[in-house]
Formats: structure tokens, C-alpha cells, sequence
């Protein structure tokens, strides 16, 4: 393998990107925008609770209590009901996540001394939030029950309680922790780029020109990854422009440890882009194969917004075969812990391993193909 | 008329079936992935790793550690003398919280003087794990508190008696909420990128310039386009959906029919947003991208990920706009909670809104563009 006939290469890559004001957008500046559009969506803190109610008492207790349950502005009353066939439409409809019951004698029951008896039902279609909606109101309606009696005792009516610290996010922001993950998946992007152009090269027929001369496929591709990655290091770095400057996300750790572990997720994916493209004859199907292989599952199993599952190894295996996983493991940790190699050796072998796999299988079928 | 369009579309289809990988692709693709996406579903979010510093060593300590560990969130799965011990953990992301107990707690409680405090510290890098695990551990300490209170004696006076019922998903299992979400993501990526770039690809090829030259009119090239990329969209949830009633046992509650249909609507949609696609971009590299940047919005916009109604305003307003969420509540609604047309209107009439505005201008802009 030549060094100067592979240093060609990447001087040709580099002229093509910046050639083309749409390629160099693609490459460079992509991972930037979509990072911006995308943690908007991804950062709020609000959770949000619709609450119907139907109230068959109709006493100023009755009211006080619902009036307690939805004092605070995440918990909304947005439909009163007058009757008990009013409430199901608009639990299937999604226009309340839960529905309160309040039975007749609610009030009399509560001055008699004996408890009361209220219904939620939740719509459990949506386990988190029905699972918040079923918590909050039980919560509050023990604490409308403190909050209105009497007969509260002196002493030791709380004998332990909780103090919680967040760390290394201490507010608890999302936007924090999504910034850094969402990296991940827009620097999916520069290897996007990539793959096609190898596909545009193999279907455009360039590349029967390049193969006519001294040329070798392994150099070939050596220099096209090698001038990806580079573009790839500078779109993370305006992408990281964006979320330092832009997002105020603090970034605790090394710049050059980040760069270092891009390099080697864009080495990780770049690789398997490789062996794609030893089959694929046309841009469009390398799209496809991105689109279904890396960008859509890497939004659900690469522990974006929960953490992988460890509990069955069917998941776990799925989720760390996506080099994405690794990444927002490294990005969160060197934003928000500020850790270095020493602590990522693990994800960072990893996406080695693969990148160099995948490197050497597919240059051996590339070999292959155009011998 | 009939006749030319059909010519186009048995065209289509034989290019199509001559790349034998997209072939593929476009039909095994997506049941593959929705058996790996519903695999991987159980996310980590329960039995979450936690370190235990018990400075108290009392049989008080060791039973609250328990009643930590009996929670479905948290597991103590590491047993820890000190605090430099905990940090370590916590940066290695070994263990996602760490509870502490004081020297001199079960003495405390006993003695009854201030309120004793456990320190709760949770990895805040991903907020929500970090929030589940901070309320998991209140709730429990919480209960703790109060049984410590009456078993001495005290009787907290329990005015009312709180009855959750869930309905639709009564056991709140994840799955049923994730997998009719997913059969949307699969239907919605595979018909846009196939509608994306047919008309992109043949113009960069040079092939549109011959069909120009045939008797071809400018909507029925737009009709021949669309409608394989509409009746593979149609088939392809035809069977991730049979998958998901057979294979993961999703119920279904309501009308089959009415599903159908209403996925008809939602795919016209998703292939006129592609049409346009393909009408604007010059290049197939760029259809692809705007194809990337589309699906990255949309996914993030369809409400699985980030309920809508935590988002601000004028982010739920631009969300209306996106077909995936209209859908995503429909193909939820109408499986889980048996939702009839009634409590689908307002998403039935942006859905043909949607589709009849997007038809229009995908008509159009081919048309435009092809001159």
C-alpha cells in the first residue's frame, strides 16, 4: 500500500467535498443542524397530567380536594363531567390520561371519621405516563388528607426521611443529558456521506476509471475513509460548538479524548458502511440500509432516552452491536463526568474492535470484487 | 390514461426487483426489525444497579437496605465501606444511585429526636433514569417512615381510601405501548425513502429526459411513482402488523377495517411528503438528505419518544403537521383502547387534510419540476 497514491485519494475526496456546496453541507455541517432542531424536541422537564373528573358530591369539601390534586401546574382538571358516561369517550379519545371519581356522601363519610372512597382510572395505554398519572394523584390525595386534618399528632410522625443529590447534572435538565446523546445519532450523518460516496463512484462508473490505473482497491478506500473521518472530526466539532455555545451544555472533559473517541465511532461505522458497499450497486439502497440499520433503531435501543436494558441478553446483544450505543455512553460521560480514556477503555475498545473487523473483512471482499 | 400508468408502474416494480438487495431489503427489512426493536423494548429502566454505604450497621439499616432492594426500580447490588467507593462506582457507571445511611441511625429513630436523613445520590447524566431511581427510593423510604410511626404507635388517620384502576392496558405492559408505535416508525421509513427517490434518481441518471419524451403526462408520471411506493408501504404493514398480533400478542381491540383504511390515508401522506422530496432535489444525494433530516424531525416529533403535550406550545402547533403522530395515536387507539372513527376525528381530519394538501403539491411540484 502506497502512502502517496493513498494521500491522492484523500486530496481528490477533499476537492469533491468542497467542490459542492451541497456535499459540504452534508458532510460538515449537517450533524450541527440537526442537533439544533433535534434538542429542542428532546428537552423538557414539564411532565404533563390531563385529569377528568366527575364530582357526585358537589360540597365545598369535594371541591377543596380537587382543587388540591391539581394546585400545581402539571397536574391540569380539564374536563368536568356531569355524568359517569361522559368520562370513557374522552379516556379513549387521549383527551385525559386518568379520570377521578368522587362518590356521592364523600364529605359525610370524611366528617364521620371514616375513609372515603374515590376511583381513578388511568388510561394505561402509555405505562409512563399512566404510571405518573396513578402516582401523583395517590400521593396528593394522602397529602390532602394531612393538609386538611385535625387531628395531627405531635412527634414522631416522620421518623426518617430523604435527601436526594443528582450528580454531575445537578439540576436534573434534561437538555444536559440529551445534547450529549443526541451527538451520537446526528454524527451519523458523516458516514451517510460516505457510503455514498462509494455507492455514486461505483454507480456513476467512476470507479472503473480509478481501477484502470496503478491504483489499488485498499488504497482506494483507505483514502475516501480517511477523508470522512477527517470531515467527521470537524462536523463534531460544530456540533459541539452548537451544544457548548448554543445549548450551554458545560463540557467537563478532554477535547482531545472527545475527538480521539469520535475518530473511532466514525472508524467503527465507516467500517461496516464498507462491507455495505461491496453489495450495493446504487445510492438508494445504501440509504435504505443506513436508514433501517443505523439512524431509526439507534433512536430506540442505543439508551437515548432509558438506559440499555441488561435484563434479557437478546437486548443487550442488539443494543451494543450499534456502534451509536457506545458513543452516547462516551459523550455523556466526557461532557457530564469529565472522565477520560482510563474510564472508557471499554466502549472505546469496542468500537475499535468492530471499526477494525469491519475494516479488514470489507477490504478483503473488496479485493475480491474488483479482481 | 390507465394503460400508461400502469406501464409505469410494472416498470417500476421490474427495476425495483432487479436490485435484488433492496428487494430484500424492502421486505424483510422491516419484519426483521421489529422483532429486534420489540426484543430490545424492556429498557433498562427497573432493578437499576445501586451502592449501599451503611454507616449504621443496625438491623434498621439492613431493613430498609431490603425494602430498597424488594422495589422494582432499584437493585443493591453492591454492598460499599465508603464514599470514595460510591464516586468510583457512579463514575464507571457501575451503579446508577447510591444510598447512604448514617452512623447512628437506628439510635435516631429509636430516640425519636429530629428527623433522620438517608442521602440518596443518583447519576444525573441520563435525567430520567436518575429521577426514577430518586423518586423510587423516596417512595420507599417514605412507606418505611410510616410503618416505623405506627409500630410506634402511631396511628396516621387514613381519610381516604384511593382506588386506581387501569384501563385499556391493565397490566401496563410496555410492549403493547411500543409496538403498534413501532409498526408506525417501520411503515413510515420504508415508504418514504422508497418515495423519495424515484424521480431524484432518474434525473440524475438521465432516464427522466426518455420518459419525457414518451406520451406520458406529467400526474400520471406523478401517479406512477406514487402508487407502487403507496402499495408497498400498505403491504409492509400488512405484515409487521400480523407479526405483532401473532408473535408479540398485541391485542386488538377494535376494527381491522378501520385500521386499514386510516394506515391507506397515513402512507398517501408519507409517499406525497416524499414525491415532493424527490420533485425539489436535484441529485439523489440530496433527496437523501432531506429524506435524513425529515425522519430524524418526524421520529422526534411523533410523541413516542417525548409525549406532545410535555412540549411547549409552539412545538405541539409544528407537530400537527407531522403525519407520524396523528398515526401513532390511531394505531394505539384503535388496538389497545378498540377507539372507533368518533374518537379519532381530530386525528382522521388532519390525516386527510395532510394527504389531500401533501397529494396536491407532490402533483404539483413533479409536474413543475419535470418540465
Amino acid at each position: 500500500m502506497s502512502v502517496r497514491r493513498t494521500a491522492a485519494i484523500v486530496r481528490k475526496e477533499l476537492l469533491h467535498i468542497f467542490r459542492d456546496p451541497r456535499n459540504l453541507f452534508l458532510v460538515a455541517a449537517s450533524p450541527a443542524f440537526l442537533l439544533f432542531l433535534l434538542a429542542y424536541i428532546f428537552s423538557f422537564d414539564v411532565t404533563q397530567v390531563n385529569l377528568g373528573a366527575l364530582d357526585l358530591d358537589h360540597t365545598s369539601l369535594s371541591r377543596h380536594y380537587l382543587a388540591s390534586l391539581t394546585s400545581n401546574q402539571d397536574l391540569s382538571l380539564v374536563y368536568a363531567a356531569s355524568s359517569y358516561d361522559e368520562l370513557l369517550p374522552h379516556l379513549v379519545s387521549g383527551d385525559v390520561d386518568a379520570v377521578l371519581v368522587i362518590p356521592p356522601g364523600f364529605a359525610d363519610r370524611i366528617s364521620a371519621g371514616q375513609p372515603a372512597q374515590v376511583q381513578a382510572i388511568v388510561d394505561g395505554t402509555d405505562p409512563f405516563s399512566g404510571g405518573q398519572a396513578a402516582g401523583w394523584l395517590e400521593a396528593r390525595s394522602s397529602a390532602f388528607v394531612a393538609g386538611t386534618s385535625t387531628l395531627r399528632l405531635p412527634g414522631r410522625e416522620n421518623p426518617v426521611e430523604v435527601r436526594s443529590q443528582a450528580w454531575y447534572n445537578a439540576g436534573l435538565e434534561s437538555l444536559l443529558s440529551m445534547v450529549p446523546a443526541l451527538l451520537a445519532i446526528v454524527l451519523i450523518m458523516p458516514t451517510m456521506a460516505f457510503s455514498l460516496a462509494l455507492a455514486r463512484e461505483t454507480e456513476t462508473g467512476t470507479l472503473e476509471g480509478l481501477l484502470a490505473t496503478p491504483l489499488r482497491g485498499s488504497e482506494y478506500v483507505t483514502g475516501k475513509l480517511l477523508a470522512y473521518v477527517l470531515m467527521g472530526l470537524i462536523s463534531a466539532i460544530l456540533a459541539m460548538l452548537v451544544a457548548v455555545i448554543w445549548f450551554k451544555v458545560p463540557f467537563r472533559g478532554s477535547l482531545a479524548t472527545y475527538l480521539l473517541l469520535a475518530g473511532d465511532y466514525f472508524l467503527a461505522c465507516m467500517g461496516a458502511a464498507v462491507i455495505v458497499a461491496v453489495f450495493v450497486k446504487s445510492q438508494q439502497t445504501v440509504m435504505f440500509i443506513i436508514l433501517i440499520i443505523f439512524l431509526v433503531p439507534s433512536f430506540f435501543l442505543s439508551g437515548l432516552i432509558t438506559p440499555i436494558s441488561t435484563e434479557s441478553i437478546g437486548s443487550t446483544l442488539t443494543s451494543y452491536a450499534l456502534p451509536s450505543s457506545h458513543f452516547v455512553e462516551i459523550s455523556r460521560v466526557v461532557f457530564l463526568k469529565g472522565l477520560g480514556l482510563d474510564y472508557l477503555a471499554q466502549p472505546a475498545l469496542v468500537l475499535a474492535g468492530m471499526g477494525m473487523g469491519a475494516l479488514i473483512l470489507g477490504l478483503g471482499l473488496f479485493r475480491k470484487k474488483i479482481a | 390514461m390507465f394503460n400508461r400508468i400502469g406501464n409505469l408502474i410494472i416498470k417500476e416494480l421490474i427495476q425495483l426487483g432487479r436490485d435484488r438487495l433492496l428487494t430484500a431489503f424492502i421486505v424483510l427489512a422491516p419484519a426483521l426489525q421489529l422483532i429486534l426493536m420489540a426484543q430490545s423494548i424492556e429498557q433498562g429502566i427497573n432493578e437499576q444497579p445501586m451502592a449501599v454505604l451503611d454507616l449504621d450497621r443496625s438491623r434498621l439499616s439492613r431493613q430498609l437496605t431490603t425494602a430498597l432492594d424488594n422495589s422494582e426500580e432499584l437493585r443493591a447490588q453492591f454492598y460499599i465501606q465508603s464514599m470514595d467507593h460510591a464516586h468510583r462506582l457512579l463514575d464507571e457507571g457501575r451503579a446508577r444511585s447510591a444510598v447512604i445511611i448514617p452512623a447512628g441511625f437506628a439510635e435516631g429513630v429509636e430516640s425519636a429526636r429530629a428527623p433522620q436523613q438517608i442521602l440518596v445520590v443518583a447519576d444525573a447524566t441520563n435525567t430520567m433514569a436518575a429521577s426514577i431511581a430518586i423518586n423510587a427510593a423516596a417512595g420507599v423510604v417514605g412507606r418505611f417512615s410510616s410503618d416505623l410511626a405506627r409500630s410506634h404507635g402511631q396511628v396516621t388517620p387514613e381519610f381516604i381510601d384511593f382506588r386506581t384502576k387501569v384501563r385499556f392496558n391493565p397490566t401496563m405492559d410496555i410492549r403493547n405501548f411500543s409496538i403498534p408505535a413501532q409498526v408506525g416508525f417501520i411503515i413510515y421509513q420504508i415508504t418514504l425513502a422508497v418515495a423519495a427517490l424515484g424521480l431524484a434518481r432518474e434525473r440524475e441518471l438521465g432516464t427522466l429526459e426518455q420518459l419525457m419524451v414518451t406520451p406520458l403526462r406529467r400526474f400520471e408520471l406523478a401517479l406512477g411513482k406514487g402508487l407502487p411506493a403507496i402499495a408497498i408501504g400498505w403491504l409492509n404493514f400488512g405484515v409487521v402488523w400480523v407479526i405483532s398480533l401473532t408473535v408479540f400478542q398485541v391485542p386488538m381491540n377494535g376494527s381491522a377495517l378501520l385500521l386499514s383504511i386510516l394506515t391507506l390515508l397515513f402512507v398517501v401522506t408519507v409517499v406525497s411528503w416524499g414525491l415532493v422530496i424527490s420533485a425539489i432535489s436535484r441529485t439523489q444525494q440530496q433527496a437523501i438528505l432531506f429524506v435524513f433530516i425529515q425522519a430524524m424531525t418526524d421520529v422526534a416529533f411523533s410523541g413516542f419518544l417525548v409525549p406532545v403535550k410535555n412540549m411547549p406550545n409552539f412545538l405541539q402547533t409544528i407537530s400537527r403537521i407531522v403525519p407520524l403522530q396523528h398515526y401513532l395515536v390511531i394505531i394505539r387507539s384503535v388496538m389497545l383502547k378498540g377507539a372507533g372513527l368518533g374518537s379519532l376525528v381530530p386525528q382522521v381530519v388532519a390525516l386527510v387534510g395532510l394527504a389531500f394538501f401533501m397529494g396536491l403539491v407532490a402533483l404539483f411540484s413533479v409536474a413543475r419540476r419535470v418540465e
